[in-house]
Order: C-alpha cells, then structure tokens, then sequence
C-alpha cells in the first residue's frame, strides 16, 4: 500500500517541480528556483528509497509481491537478487527514472554555475515527471493478491518461492550489463534539456559548450554498454558473434549512431560557429530516438521479430510509452520551428576542404546508417500501419548498407583529419593523404594475401588502414601536447581495429559441426578434438544439474582445454538444456566450442510422444505409434538386478494392421535424478528396434505424460555405448580487436569529456553575452586560437 | 581536383552549387541503396499455404505441435518438428542445425525458410518465450 502510493506520490513531486522551476522561469525568481530545486531532491531520495525499498523486498524473499514473486527466487545468490530488481519492466523503469535522477542531481548544481538552472531542469524534470507516470502504471510494489485477485487469491495465499530468474542470466553480466546501458539511455536526457534551454534563453552557441562534456559521457557509456552486451551474448550466451541486428540491439544502437553524429557536429559548431539548427534537431532526435526505442522494445509492437522478449506491458503503459515520445518530439519541434528565424545566424558556408565540411559529412553519413537501422527495425511496424503484408527485413539488408557507409565513415574520418579548420592548401592535402594512402594501399595487399578475396571485406579493409594510418600519424605528432588532446584519434584508431576485427571475423572464420565420442580423438578442421568427460558443478542447488564438458583442442603439438557448460534447470522443467561455450581466448584467434546436444536426449533417433497421442515413427513413417498408457513399477515388479521397471504400452500400426507393444525401461536413481535403461523391442515388421529412454511425468495432468522413445537399426551395428557431446567449434580470428577496439573508442570518448570540462572551466562562465549575432566575432577569433588545427597552421 | 579554391570565403550569387549537387548526389544514392537493399532482403510473414505459392524465403509464426514430437540428428546436424501455422495447418519443419534453446517452453515460434515438397525447410528457428527482461533465444 504505502509503495503504490508513494510512486503516486512521486509522480506529483516531479510535475509539482517542473512546475516549480517553469513558474521561476517565467518570474525570474530565486524563491521560486530554490523550492523547484528542493522538489527534485525531495524526487530524487524519493526514487532512491524506492530503489532501495524494493532490493530490500526481493533480498526478504517477500513473495507477497507480485513484481518479487515474478522475478526472483529463494535460490539466487545476493549478487543475482539485486540484478531481479531490474530484471523484469517495472523495476528497469524504475532503474531508468533513479538514473535520470541521479544524473539530474549532478546537473543540477552543474547547471546552477552557469547559469541554467531553471531553463535546463523544468525540461529534465519534465522527462522525469513522464518516467515516474511510467512508474505509475508499471508499479513494482503491486501485492501478489491484487494481480491476482481475479482468480481468487486472497491476501493470505503468500507463494513459497518465486518464479525465479532466467538461468541464462545467472552471472555477472546481468549485474554489469542493464545499469551501464541504462546510464547512458539517461544522460541522453541531459543534452537535450540544454538544447532546449539554449531555445529557451535564445542563447544558441552557449549551450554547445556547457553540454558538451555531457554529451561525450552519454556517447561513451551508451557505446560501452552496447558492446558489453555483445559481449555477453558473445561469452555466456553462445550466439557465437557479437551483434545479430536483433531489434533490440538496434534499439539501442540508434541513439548511439544519432548521439556520435550530434558530437561532431557540436564539435563544428563550437569552432565555427555553423550547424546551429542541425545541432538544436540532432539533439531533440537523439533523445527522441531513446523514447522511440524503449517504445520499440517495450509495447511489443516488434513481438515477433526478436530474440529476445518482453511481456506486453498493457494499454496503459503503451499509450504513455507512446505520448512520451509523441510530446517530446511535438515540444522539440515546436521550440525548433518558433526560433528558426532567430537561429538564422551565421549563413556562411563551408569550403570544401576544411574539417568542417569534412566532419559534417562524417555526420550525415552517421546519420544515414541511423536512419536505415531505424527503417530496417521498425519495417515490421511500418508495414502493419500500412495495413500491407507484415514483412521483416533480413540481416543481409543492414550488411548491404553497412558495405557502403562504413568504408565511407572511415575515409572521411582519415581525411577530415588532414584538413584545417576553415581552409586547408591543396599541398597540405597531398602531403596528408598519399602517404597513409600508399599504407593503406599496402595493407589491403596484405589483406588479401592472408586470404580475404571478397572486394567488399578489402574495401573495408582499404578504408580503415586508411583511417588508422592518419590518426596514428596525427596522434603521434600531438603526443607532445599530453593525453589530453588524444581523445579523437584514440577513439577514431579504435573504431578502425574494430572493423578489422569485424573484417576477419566475418570473413575468415570456419564452422565445423562435430559429434565427439567420449575419449576418441577427431580431427576437425586443422584441429583434433577429444570429448574428455563431463564434470557436474554447483552441487548444491537442486533446482539445477549443470555439468562441465571438458573438450581437449589440439593443433601442432599444443594443446587446450576449454569447457563449456551445458546444464538443466526447474526454470523450463528441464524440458531442454541451457547452454554456454568454452572458449579459448587468445589475441590471434578465439576457439569457440559451442554445446549442440549430448547423448542424454540424442544417442539415437528419438520422439517424444504423449498419452493418448499418435506419431509417425521417425525412422519409418508408414509406422504410426500410439502411445497408450504407461505401466505401474508395481505392475512389472524389479528388474532381475533390482532396478524398478515401467513400460509404455505402444500400438504400432502399419497399412491397418496393429500390434501392441510392451516397452519396458528399468530406472535407477542417480545423483541427477532418473536414469533410463531400456529394454529393446523389435518393431513388427521392420529391422529397427524402439527403447524408452524417458519418461516424463505430469504432475499436474497424468494424463499428459511424455514418454521418450529411441529407435535404432538392428541390421547395423548397436550406437555406440560411449558418451557422444556434439559441438559446433568455431576459429575465430582477430576477434579480440573488436572488444580492444571499442574499449580504445570509450577510452578515447573519456580523453575528450576531460579535455571539455577543462576548455569549459578555462572560460568565464558568464562572458558571452549571444544574443546578438555580432557578439560572435570576437569569441569566435578567440576560439580560433585554441583549436587542435592551430598546431598545425604554424 | 578542380573545386574552387575561393570555396572558404563567403558565398557569391554566381557559384555553381556543388553542395546542393553532392547533397543531391548523396539523398539520391541513399534513397536507391535503402529501396534495393529493402527490396531484395525483405522476408514476408505468411503462412503456409501462402509460403507453398510463393516458393522463396518467409517466415511462419506459429506453435510446436508437441504430440508429433520433436528429433535431432546430431550426425546430419537437423532438427524436425512439425509446426502449426496461425490459420491451423500443419507442417514438418526441417532446421538445419540443433534444436533451439527453450524450444519446449516456447509459446510461439518463427520459422524462417522456403516450402520444398512438402517440408518447411528451415534456415532458422525463434523461440518465443514467456519469459523476462531480456529472455533469450536462439537462432
């Protein structure tokens, strides 16, 4: 009760706040400010005691929540309970609204010292007050018997355990993964509440410089948290690559393609002063598309096209999921359009060979593979609108585009950084560009001796020696000048080691499919390959049985063992096992040894039939078998050795004629639960043979009880007796450069918000007085002298 | 090379205008690579009977038929089940590759590939589960 009214109570502190600040806005008064400003602390503690409210629910293990009962359970070690508070929808908006918060509570005063308190805080409390109206209607402190009451749970039906969490989630990822992304969905907020207080104030440049740092630290953070989930997906999930185009990874690509596009051209139009309305519409789309993707994601529209899902969160959510954004983009815009006169500015155009120009394209460019990623994601959507035939696009349509615009992206990179600020001589230009030309021209040569014939992959390949020659050559030459001044290039040399490593990996990785038998050597590929036995861990839960295949890798004399995981869970029955990799890690290649199957379910061809139902024999389909019934253990009594004996009585009917099968199975308990032995029976009139290798009962309708039969051909010689593990084993080469080449890039994004703050601090923080464009002159020629370029001009 | 060197300074009524040009250029190159690209990777969601006629790439939501079982040839690296379509029709299903995590707990699956006499021949198989935050699948 007091957690459902308290999120009410939320949402009216944050739309009292905005209101708060808006009124001192428009009465210029401190008074005014300071109760706004006391409203959002009050939000703030309100948010993080609601944080803390519900780990400390889960942590109790209090059922008696809906939210605690449908995300977590009794088993999961402390550091995965505090991950189930973000695990299901209402607790990730409730993540979301404390980051925003958190942000807000660092802005805020950042804002106050210069002087943009109110302007910036009526629209980030505005963001607030629709996220905490999300909060609202995905409540997270709803009571187990009021979701439920319409199937007559009472307040005192308390369930004993939860629902538990996903055991594809049990590990560290979880816990590192959401929280960073989440950061930078948030501080994408911050950027657009100045560019809107920049309208606001009428104060069109100033702006730029006071969230720029902010928009760096949304820009490193988003890309962190996107590659971390690669990662994930990479390591634990056994997706075996890094990005799949999954509607959910593009979601959050977007922002991030739209955000890195807006750096630049901030960039721009802090040392010339152009681009003001393109850098006021970047950012209202850079936040919108953070609104559009958690719609995308969210409402369930993209239901059926992505790996990954999420539970419909209900009319409600939907409709404010869908205002939200549908404000955001209608507020940005009005403000856009009213001072576009006003913005009207500077109508100077850019030469051609100035980084200027230079960068803008690199933008455009961006901006475009932004646009076909949302295009492509949202195509199912559009289509359904239309009204036509609802139509996905394929992976091959992102990879089309990409073609095209990545080598592009790179070149542009490579030459906006031999061009000047303003004007750059054609001799300047030659001397940039040929050498690193020559050495990309060289590398591709490379390329292709090592085996890469594809024009596309050398293409990209041209482009990024390309880029990597000129941003080590330029980071070289201001390697003097301190780490500071090296944030671009690190980042840009970054971005090129990872489409090297996105290069080799695509193109030069090979996939074997191997069935391994206990203890035999295989060769596969260049490599022999032995199962060595399977070790079971985590012992001590019982609610999993999770074992360890250690797979011995050979090549040239060396030799290494990996292990990947392959394990049974309560959480789907223990219906289908859960898999993860082995991977040896290395720096020229990664080896991936992905689990397929074990002989548990898969020794022998094999159907799963239920009671009562018929199934053609997979061996033989003129063969149908009903399963009638199973046997008692106390109708068959023990087997000579002692074992327990059921039977599933099976009619086997071919061309009309039926006979009736008894076919007995003797079962033994084991640490891991029942093992199946089973009798074989010949099938009439055929030379194969039908075990039951399974059953599985129903607790809840014996009726609808499986049983598992293996069939085998007697004419050949038995399946072996050894254990079998199939795997699928990958050699993938240069794939550590995509995980070293984002992290240079985030590294290089950290380099450049230190390099902001301190151009920021360096500057009075009331000196520019824009509102008049002829102000600009002389803090313009002022810029001019502390660019990167002049090191160059001299 | 021949760009106009006096390009820096400010702008002259007479100039040819190569921005617009390039901005053209590149509007138009875009439009005709995403229209292509849109075109020729697009899969349709149907189902089968319509999968029959067409003859190329779509894909089918629909649901395990659990009575007819599923199998995995673990030597020839295929999965079967058989699939009902959203309009009731049966189909075998043949992927080519393992049987997909949570394939039993799935409340709907999405078939990707083309009909072939009779059998849905299958690229790839997504699981939808009924499942949290970011549940998984696989292809």
């Amino acid at each position: 009760m007091i957690g459902q009214l308290g999120i009410h109570l939320l949402f009216g502190i944050a739309v009292a706040s905005t209101v708060v600040y808006a009124l001192s806005l428009r009465q210029a008064s401190k008074g005014l400010e300071q109760i706004g400003r006391i409203l959002f602390r009050v939000l703030t503690g309100g948010l993080v005691v609601s944080a803390v409210a519900l780990v400390w629910l889960i942590v109790t293990h209090r059922f008696d929540y809906t939210y605690v009962w449908n995300y977590s359970s009794r088993e999961l070690p402390l550091h995965l309970l505090v991950a189930c508070f973000y695990s299901g929808q209402e607790g990730s908006i409730l993540l979301w609204t404390l980051l925003v918060a958190a942000i807000g509570s660092v802005l805020q005063p950042y804002a106050r010292r210069h002087g943009y308190e109110s302007s910036v805080m009526v629209f980030y409390g505005l963001i607030l007050s629709f996220l905490t109206l999300l909060m609202v209607a995905k409540n997270p402190f709803a009571y187990y018997h009021e979701t439920f009451a319409a199937s007559g749970i009472t307040a005192l039906d308390v369930p004993e355990n939860g629902r538990g969490l996903n055991p594809l989630l049990h590990n560290a990822w979880i816990t590192i993964h959401p929280p960073i992304l989440f950061t930078g969905f948030a501080s994408m907020s911050v950027c657009f509440a100045f560019a809107m207080a920049g309208l606001l104030r009428r104060e069109y440049h100033r702006w730029i410089d006071i969230a720029l740092p902010w928009t760096l630290f949304a820009t490193a953070v988003l890309g962190f948290g996107i590659m971390l989930g690669g990662f994930w997906a990479y390591e634990t999930l056994g997706w075996g690559g890094f990005w799949g185009w999954d509607p959910v990874e593009n979601s959050s690509l977007i922002p991030w393609l739209v955000v890195v596009a807006l750096v630049h051209t901030m960039l721009v139009q802090k040392r010339t002063r152009g681009l003001v309305k393109t850098n006021m519409i970047l950012a209202v789309i850079s936040f919108v598309m953070v609104l559009y993707s958690t719609f995308l994601t969210r409402s369930g529209v993209l239901g059926d096209t992505s790996v990954h899902s999420f539970v419909d969160p209900g009319k409600f959510a939907f409709w404010i999921l869908l205002i939200f954004m549908l404000v955001f983009t209608v507020l940005g815009t009005i403000l856009v359009m009213y001072r576009r006169h006003d913005m009207n500015v500077n109508r100077e155009e850019f030469g051609f060979k100035t980084r200027e120009f230079m960068l803008s394209i690199g933008a455009s460019l961006t901006m475009a593979s932004a646009v076909f990623v949302t295009i492509g994601t949202s195509w199912p959507v559009i289509m359904e609108v239309l009204g036509l035939p609802k139509v996905a696009v394929a992976v091959e349509f992102y990879n089309q585009i990409h073609r095209y615009l990545v080598p592009a992206v790179l070149l542009v990179n490579g030459i906006s950084l031999v061009v000047l600020w303003r004007s750059t001589s054609v001799d300047r230009l030659r001397r940039g560009i040929l050498p690193s030309a020559l050495v990309a021209a060289v590398g591709t040569i490379i390329l292709a001796l090592f085996g890469i014939r594809d024009v596309w992959p050398l293409a990209l390949g041209f482009a990024a020696w390309f880029s990597l020659a000129i941003n080590l050559r330029e980071a070289w030459r201001l390697a003097r000048s301190g780490p500071a001044m090296l944030g671009a290039y690190v980042s840009h040399t970054g971005i090129a080691l990872l489409m090297f490593g996105v290069i080799c990996t695509s193109s030069y990785s090979s996939t074997f499919h191997a069935v391994l038998v206990h203890g035999e050597p295989k060769a596969v590929g260049p490599y022999t390959l032995t199962y060595l036995g399977k070790e079971q861990v985590e012992r001590e839960f019982k609610d999993r049985e999770k074992f360890r295949y250690y797979v011995r890798i050979e090549r040239d004399g060396q030799r290494r063992v990996v292990a990947p995981v392959l394990y049974w869970s309560d959480f789907n029955q223990r219906q289908s096992a859960f898999l993860e990799p082995g991977i040896r890690w290395g720096l020229i290649n990664d080896l991936y040894v992905s689990p397929k199957a074990t002989g548990r379910e898969n020794v022998l061809k094999a159907t799963t039939v239920m009671r009562g139902t018929t199934v053609p024999a997979p061996v033989d389909s003129a063969l149908r078998l009903t399963l009638v019934r199973f046997t008692m253990p106390m109708e068959e009594g023990p087997s000579a050795d002692g074992r327990m004996q059921m039977a599933g009585v099976v009619q086997a009917e071919r061309n009309g004629v039926t006979t009736e099968l008894r076919v007995l199975t003797r079962i033994s308990t084991t640490s891991a639960g029942p093992a199946f032995d089973p009798v074989w029976v010949n099938l009439p009139g055929s030379t194969y043979s039908i075990g039951l290798t399974q059953i599985n009962r129903n607790n809840d309708d014996p009726s609808k009880s499986t049983g598992t039969f293996a069939f085998y051909d007697t004419s050949k010689p038995m399946p072996r007796a050894r254990e079998e593990f199939t795997i699928e084993f990958s050699d993938k080469p240069l794939i550590s450069l995509v995980w070293f080449g984002v992290i240079a890039m985030v590294a290089g994004f950290g380099l450049s918000i230190g390099r902001a703050v301190s151009a920021l601090k360096k500057k009075s923080p009331l000196a520019a007085g824009e509102l008049s464009p002829s102000a600009n002159v002389e803090s313009k020629i002022d810029q001019a002298q502390t660019t990167v370029g002049d090191s160059d001009k001299s | 090379m021949n760009v106009n060197p006096r390009m820096n300074e400010a702008p002259t009524p007479r100039r040819f205008p190569w921005k617009l040009i390039i901005a053209g250029v590149m509007i138009v190159g875009f439009t005709t690579l995403g229209i292509t690209s849109l075109l020729s990777s697009s899969v349709e969601y149907t189902n089968v009977n319509r999968a029959e006629r067409l003859g190329k790439t779509v894909q089918i939501v629909g649901t395990w038929v659990k009575e007819k079982g599923s199998s995995y040839d673990q030597y020839k690296n295929v999965f079967s089940f058989t699939l009902r379509d959203q309009d009731g029709r049966i189909v075998p299903v043949v992927l080519n590759g393992a049987k997909p995590n949570n394939f039993e707990i799935a409340v709907s699956v999405v078939a990707k590939g083309r009909m072939e006499g009779g059998v849905f021949q299958a690229s790839s198989v997504l699981t939808k589960c009924p499942s949290k935050y970011e549940g998984q699948a696989e292809q």
